[in-house]
């Protein structure tokens, strides 16, 4: 069965990796806190492993996530 | 300073299932009954028949009849002669006989009557009960008490010697001196409703009794019983003989309109009992009237009188509405008034409590109440505007230090204040006695937020008091542990005040000296450690004479009293001394002294909640158009930050100006720099500073976004060094920034950045979450 994924992100080539000069792909993560995991799938190097979070992600989803968790 | 090797730890786990109470139900029922939003107006107590008449008032005021008259009909199956014939209780107990005249209640109640319409279109259909219910006789208590049955939807069984329902209802008023309007109006009424009349029928004591095997229940007209069954002695409270198995009255229940109606009301509710066949004494409820411990605070009430009636029979609609009008709708909102934080969640303490002590409850599952829980500036305002004291505060702290003894405290919403306060007590603490003195007789405590807000009056206050007070000043820069003891962080606040005492120990050589603390909060919580001495700076130039250079404002300013100054008369006048003596004019406010709320920061609400502070600074603000004088930096800097003239009284005693509120990034460099100054400069100590080897600048959209994201250019600092180490950093083509990132503490940091040069960076934005991002 597909893992779920909370939030999907695809570079589309647009990132670059400046340690090792190749693009960002769409790769699996996971965000932890407080002892939950969500996976995703975010722009991830798939060299050295570098996921990027973007501003409007952190600032948006993630935060809102955190408050509901912290309030557990 | 501090030790190291204490951490601030994120809690492990949501999954962690404990649960400690934080009061007894016995701790808590006592607490809320401090609380009387819920108790019922004056008016309102007073009525046997429980009358909503502020409800009633504030329809009527409105000009909404109708409404009126349906809240009327609740509690008066025949409105127009209750109206007519009430002795009205209520207008003694109204609030406003305290001043001048009550209001006219009846003669409102007698407009509504007159004007109000009921609802023409037909309710739900009401189905009859299967009980049926017979009355014998007239009267005002059978009377009202067959419109209270009718109301229940008894099928209601009247027997008596008036042939129809016109007499009957004459037979029954006529000795109150009802005005035939109101006669005309309520006998419309009676001829509408649903119940069946056995007239011109005298009955006797033989077909009373046998009633009992034809209907559930027989009521009897206090003349009949009296003139049938002289051994009857019918309960007055239930309007029930026992013997008889009856319900009745004495003579008494016929004493007057509002006594006959009180009597019919508690009849119908033992017929309600006996139809079931349960005993009529139990589960009776709340009958007849009460007592209410309501407080109406009416200082700012004209008083005034009933308006005068200009129409023989009563009122005419608009005149009622006027009179209705002068109704203050007693209530008490007193804590309300003064505090933003009740405000913003628009609930009075008593639900609030229960509220949180539900939540502290809650083991698994949504927190809902920890907002409102972080919210409370724990400034103790409540326990003064109260009439009976409330203590918002104590609730709150108590369940912030509950919710961190179960590990269900979020580290979030306190920690960049609890990071703070470490800070405070490590890179910028300093602890030094008096050049030339081996241990000092005085220490001076001006606390975190006046190094930080304004360094140079720190060191002018300190330089003042050291070349003045005999026997050695010392100087202790740091944090009293009022952020974590706000925070509930009981363990860590014993740490702190320990490590302080300890300090304070090594400047007196032995035992600790007298401390001087420039900081209401600071004083109060240092009082707290057993054995120390504290005073207020203001006390110390107050005794020993301001020094040379002070200089007030020359407008009236307003003084905001601190609440770590509350109860604390002796420091609120001499403040205002000060004041004088600078050559200040003082406009006092209503919420001076101890009825000062909070700036803000108290609680660390700026930390935990930014939009409840924000109200809490404008609440404060809105008292006067006066530049405000504070003896409290945290307050001082607040006011500034919302754009007002602000001056603590120490910069002001030392002629110093700390000028434009500082930023959370410049709020640490000053107190590191007025460290490192003061070590150079009177202790000689030579300070190395390690700057980072690359150059950083900010766009002022940065500084703001940091700003309000409580991002700090050391972790700015941090996550560039990190990217210069790792080389990890990425490049968004599109918008040609490189974005870095580091994992400092419990928060990944990003930065957005232009790089000039290899060690030069323009930083564009910078963003953090908590949450840890990994692969899979």
């Amino acid at each position: 069965m597909e893992e779920k994924n909370y939030y999907t992100i695809d570079p589309e080539g647009k990132l670059t990796c400046m340690k090792c000069g190749i693009p960002l792909v769409k790769g699996k993560a996971k965000f932890m806190y407080l002892d939950n995991g969500f996976p995703v799938e975010l722009p991830v190097c798939p060299q050295c492993g570098f996921v990027y979070v973007p501003e409007e992600l952190a600032l948006g989803k993630v935060a809102s996530v955190e408050r509901a968790l912290e309030d557990k | 300073m501090m030790d190291e090797q204490i951490r601030i730890e994120e809690r492990g786990s949501t999954h962690v299932y404990r649960q400690i109470k934080m009061l007894s139900e016995e701790e808590l029922v006592l607490r809320e009954s401090r609380c009387v939003y819920e108790q019922p107006a004056y008016c309102v107590a007073a009525c046997p028949l429980k009358l909503d008449a502020k409800a009633f008032m504030d329809a009527a005021a409105k000009d909404q009849f109708d409404k009126a008259l349906q809240l009327y009909e609740k509690i008066a199956p025949f409105p127009a002669i209750l109206a007519a014939g009430c002795e009205a209780p209520c207008e003694h107990k109204c609030k406003l006989c305290e001043l001048g005249e009550g209001i006219a209640v009846r003669d409102v109640e007698q407009a509504v009557v007159r004007y109000g319409k009921r609802p023409t279109v037909k309710g739900f259909l009401r189905m009859k009960k299967k009980q049926t219910v017979v009355l014998f006789g007239s009267g005002l208590l059978i009377l009202f008490l067959t419109g209270e049955l009718v109301k229940k939807n008894y099928p209601v069984t009247v027997v008596s010697e008036e042939p129809d329902l016109e007499q009957w209802l004459r037979a029954a008023v006529e000795k109150a001196g009802i005005p035939e309007d109101a006669v005309q109006h309520d006998l419309a009424l009676l001829k509408k409703m649903d119940l069946t009349l056995r007239g011109a029928e005298l009955p006797d004591a033989q077909q009373i009794r046998a009633a009992a095997e034809e209907f559930n229940a027989v009521c009897v007209s206090p003349a009949l019983t009296a003139g049938l069954f002289p051994e009857a002695a019918p309960d007055q409270a239930l309007m029930y003989d026992r013997d008889l198995h009856i319900v009745t009255g004495s003579g008494e229940s016929e004493g007057g309109v509002l006594a006959a109606a009180e009597a019919a009301k508690r009849a119908a509710l033992s017929v309600d009992r006996i139809v079931q066949k349960l005993d009529p004494s139990n589960m009776r409820g709340t009958e007849g009237t009460s007592e209410t411990r309501l407080y109406t605070n009416t200082e700012k009430v004209q008083p005034s009188d009933r308006l005068p009636h200009d129409m023989a029979d009563g009122y005419s609609r608009e005149q009622a509405v006027r009179e209705a009008q002068r109704c203050i709708q007693c209530h008490c909102d007193e804590c309300i008034k003064g505090c933003a934080y009740l405000q913003h969640y628009k609930k009075y303490p008593r639900i609030l409590t229960r509220e949180i002590y539900n939540n502290v409850g809650v083991i698994m599952g949504d927190h809902m109440m920890n907002k409102p829980i972080n919210a409370c500036s724990l400034c103790g305002q409540c326990t003064v505007t109260c009439p009976n004291g409330y203590d918002m505060a104590e609730i709150c702290h108590r369940a912030r230090q509950n919710m961190v003894s179960t590990d269900k405290m979020a580290l979030a919403p306190h920690e960049f204040a609890l990071l703070d306060m470490l800070f405070s007590n490590r890179e910028a603490f300093l602890s030094r006695t008096q050049p030339g003195y081996e241990s000092c007789k005085y220490v001076f405590f001006p606390g975190c937020q006046a190094g930080a807000v304004a360094p140079e009056t720190v060191r002018a206050a300190w330089t003042d008091l050291s070349s003045r007070l005999e026997g050695g000043v010392a100087l202790m820069l740091g944090c009293c542990g009022a952020i974590c003891d706000w925070a509930g962080r009981y363990e860590l606040y014993d740490t702190v005040k320990e490590f302080i005492d300890r300090e304070l120990e090594k400047l007196g050589g032995g035992t600790a000296p007298v401390v001087i603390a420039g900081c209401p909060t600071c004083m109060k919580e240092l009082k707290g450690h057993e054995g120390l001495e504290v005073k207020g700076i203001w006390d110390v130039l107050l005794e020993i004479g301001l020094p040379e250079g002070g200089q007030g404002l020359d407008r009236p300013v307003a003084v905001h009293d601190a609440c770590g100054a509350r109860g604390d008369h002796a420091a609120q006048e001499a403040i205002r001394t000060i004041a004088g003596k600078l050559g200040m004019e003082i406009t006092e406010t209503e919420y001076s002294g101890d009825r000062s709320p909070c700036c803000g920061y108290g609680g660390l609400t700026a930390y935990a909640n930014k939009e409840v502070a924000h109200e809490m600074t404008e609440l404060c603000l809105s008292r006067s158009d006066a530049p405000y004088i504070t003896y409290c930096m945290a307050c001082r800097d607040r006011f500034a930050r919302e754009g007002r003239q602000s001056r603590h009284i120490l910069e002001l005693v030392y002629g110093t100006d700390a000028g434009a509120p500082p930023d959370i990034s410049e709020k640490r460099y000053n107190r590191m720099r007025l460290k490192n100054d003061l070590l150079k400069e009177v202790w000689n100590e030579e300070v190395y500073e390690v700057g980072p080897d690359f150059d950083i600048h900010y766009t002022p959209e940065a500084l703001q976004l940091m700003d309000q994201r409580m991002i700090l250019k050391s972790d700015v600092i941090d996550v560039l060094k990190y990217a210069r180490e790792s080389g990890e950093a990425i490049l968004d083509q599109e918008s040609g920034l490189y974005i870095a990132r580091a994992r400092i503490g419990n928060a990944t940091f990003w930065v957005k950045y232009t790089q000039e040069n290899e060690n030069t960076y323009l930083v564009r934005s910078a963003y953090s979450h908590r949450m840890n991002i990994v692969t899979r």
